[in-house]
């Protein structure tokens, strides 16, 4: 029994850093800019897409996909911040919602468009294929690889926040943006990198995925709804808070499959409901 | 001034000529043309049943245009997408018949869909051919029990995914543990409950270890098959159905579940879709031939001139296999033909003796109209998955072969829990 709860522990804490990666770039997002970025889901799946196309279909190594798909999406992003949500800032933010919102129904026709209605699937990468014996049963390997991706990420995003020029940048930014700009941070500039950032985390979750979730129009709106239950469980805007939201969340729904399969449609809603009754700003929130 | 007015009468009756359709080719139903309102899901990881359901009205519409219609008049068809939401297909159907005009209505692939869909029809007065969607209690409780007649069903329902399971695998002395990962719905625990109550007809001494439950739209599966992995089970009934199947069966291989257990039951797994995304682990051999399924049709069965040809004509028209949602359509519009050319109306009482007692050939074989139901009856095997030198995905092979009769329930028809 012992060996069974651990296990499952195990599988939550794999689900749990995906969950963390898909909500890190909202909750930097939104965190800086102000906005909750709705098409987060729909470039989560165009990384998933562009993965699938350069591992699966031109063959690239699954490493270099991953690294072109984040590289694309991130200038898609760019283009989104330049091009469009610039001109919103200003405005009531019911627009930004708008906006990106249409940007979920523009990305997903156009992978209809491209990719066709059907879902796809590549092969698993060789490397990341097979089982570790733990607790006397075949943990995939894969798993224990997005648990390590999950973990190095936030180490990452730890030190370029609290370590480096840029990070101080963009939390003085975020802090008080009027300010930052007095003291001369070029806020929009800022902003754009900051965003295009955030559609770089949405694509490493929808690349990292592809191997063992199929990519298929829509697959972003069930994404996006995870992610934003996360993101206020932790605090709008905490990135640690989405860190420990995300743990919270991947180990009990992986435990409440085990031990309640019969309440599984609402697991996550029922952590959200407690979590917000008790702390209505979300865990981390200042 | 004359010759001006008789060369323009002139080529008004060419244009009028031109137009009017060909002698004898007249609507003999007194309308302008008969529209068929189809739905089925279209967008997310099922989209391609949907896709599947669009694509075999279309082929059939085109086929029945093409040798003159239906006593002449035209077919028409329009495709809206359910989203597997009971109130985005009960909004559909009302839109298709009050706005747009539907005379018949196709498709629907949620059960949840089906069941919200049923007890409206009889307020639009139309029949609704049912292609899909599984649960038992459309047919037994809302036409055998609450006698809502315009619902007809042209798919097998559930019987297929849980009966028939039961009967394939009553003789594998081998497996006595059985665990479920279910959808978490309505169809998931109406056919693991059937499966249950069948095989403890046979099988007194095996044993339902486990269940676990994924909603739709469930991506990752990894803590529902260590939970249900937990209590070492012999075998594994599986509902998830499309991209979540092989979603699912992906993640199950990465736990090396294939190797811990004797078979797997992929209820709808002999579906096009599936099949494809399976197509790499089949060629590998990586279920050990484990990996066992059926489908609501498949193209490989059966052998008939009727279904070779129609496999021929859809994979001309689309460039695919035919999915079993494409079948069902395609015939539940053949269907519609026979049964408005014998009523000789689109009326809904006639339209409906007119089917009954009917016997019809379709590419999945001969399906007989059961009144009591609305039930069509016809077989469809069960198979392991396996590559065929014939077909670049996998298909099912070892066909065995039940005779409908004998997993299809039979009136009376005790209530079965539509619960975990």
């Amino acid at each position: 029994m012992l060996e069974t709860i651990a296990f499952q522990g195990l599988i939550g804490l794999a689900l749990a850093m995906y969950l963390w990666l898909i909500s890190a770039g909202l909750t930097i997002i939104f965190g800086v800019l102000r906005i909750v970025n709705f098409a987060h889901g729909s470039l989560f799946m165009l990384g998933a897409y562009l993965a699938f196309t350069l591992y699966g279909q031109v063959g690239l190594p699954f490493g270099v996909a991953i690294l072109l798909s984040l590289l694309g999406v991130g200038a898609l992003g760019l283009v989104m911040e330049r091009g469009f949500l610039r001109h919103l800032y200003g405005v009531d933010e019911a627009y930004q919602l708008l906006l990106t919102f249409g940007f979920i129904l523009v990305l997903d026709d156009a992978v209809k468009l491209i990719w066709g209605g059907v879902f796809r699937i590549p092969p698993m990468p060789a490397f990341l294929d097979g089982a570790w014996p733990v607790f006397g049963r075949p943990f995939p390997v894969y798993n224990a690889f997005v648990l390590g991706v999950g973990v190095l990420t936030a180490g990452a995003l730890w030190l370029l926040f609290e370590r480096t020029w840029w990070g101080r940048i963009v939390r003085a930014t975020a802090a008080d943006r009027e300010m930052a700009g007095a003291l001369g941070v070029r806020v929009p500039r800022v902003f754009t990198g900051v965003f295009a950032f955030g559609a770089m985390l949405a694509a490493l979750g929808g690349a990292l995925g592809t191997p063992v979730r199929v990519v298929a129009p829509g697959i972003g709106a069930e994404m996006i709804i995870q992610a934003f239950v996360i993101t206020v469980l932790g605090g709008l805007g905490n990135l640690r808070g989405a860190f420990v939201a995300s743990l919270i969340v991947g180990v009990l729904s992986a435990y409440g499959t085990l031990f309640f399969p019969v309440f599984e449609l609402f697991f996550i809603f029922v952590i959200m409901a407690v979590v917000l009754l008790v702390r209505p700003q979300g865990l981390f929130a200042r | 001034m004359k010759a001006r007015f008789a060369l323009c009468g002139l080529v008004l009756l060419v244009a009028v000529g031109l137009l009017a359709p060909p002698a004898g080719a007249q609507c003999q139903l007194g309308v302008p043309v008969i529209k068929l309102g189809v739905q089925g899901v279209s967008s997310g990881t099922h989209a391609d049943y949907g896709n599947q359901i669009n694509m075999g009205a279309t082929l059939a519409v085109e086929e029945i245009n093409a040798a003159g219609g239906i006593l002449g008049c035209r077919l028409e068809t329009r495709f809206m997408d359910e989203e597997l939401k009971p109130a985005t297909a009960v909004k559909n159907v009302r839109y298709l018949v009050n706005e747009w005009g539907a005379h018949f209505l196709y498709g629907i692939d949620s059960s949840g869909s089906a069941m919200a869909v049923g007890p409206v029809l009889p307020e639009l007065k139309r029949i609704h051919f049912f292609t899909h969607a599984a649960t038992q209690r459309l047919t037994e409780e809302l036409v055998a029990e609450k006698k809502i007649r315009e619902i007809v069903r042209v798919s097998v329902p559930v019987y297929q995914d849980g009966i028939l399971a039961a009967l394939v695998f009553k003789d594998r002395k081998d497996v006595k543990r059985w665990a479920t990962i279910g959808a978490d719905y309505e169809y998931g625990y109406v056919a693991w409950n059937l499966f249950k109550d069948t095989l403890r007809k046979h099988r007194p001494d095996v044993e339902f270890v486990a269940a676990a439950w994924a909603p739709f739209r469930t991506s990752d599966f990894s803590s529902h098959i260590a939970a249900v992995m937990a209590q070492k089970p012999d075998a594994i009934f599986s509902t998830p159905w499309a991209g979540e199947a092989v979603t699912l069966i992906r993640q199950a291989l990465l736990q090396g579940v294939f190797d811990q257990i004797q078979l797997w039951w992929q209820a709808m797994g002999g579906s096009v879709d599936v099949l494809e995304g399976l197509a790499h682990d089949v060629k590998q051999d990586r279920f050990k031939g484990k990996l066992w399924a059926t489908a609501r049709y498949i193209h490989n069965w059966p052998d008939t001139p009727e279904n070779r040809a129609f496999v021929e004509r859809f994979q001309k028209r689309w460039n695919r296999l035919p999915n079993y949602s494409a079948e069902t359509t395609y015939s539940a519009i053949l269907i519609t033909k026979a049964a408005v050319e014998k009523a000789r109306s689109l009326e809904t009482d006639r339209v409906l003796a007119a089917l009954e007692g009917m016997e019809i050939k379709t590419p999945a074989g001969v399906r007989t109209f059961r009144s009591v139901d609305h039930q069509f009856i016809y077989t469809v095997p069960a198979g392991r998955v396996v590559m065929d030198p014939r077909y670049p995905i996998p298909v099912l092979g070892h066909l065995v072969v039940v005779p409908a009769k004998d997993y299809y329930r039979h009136p009376p028809f005790t209530p079965i829990a539509a619960t975990k």
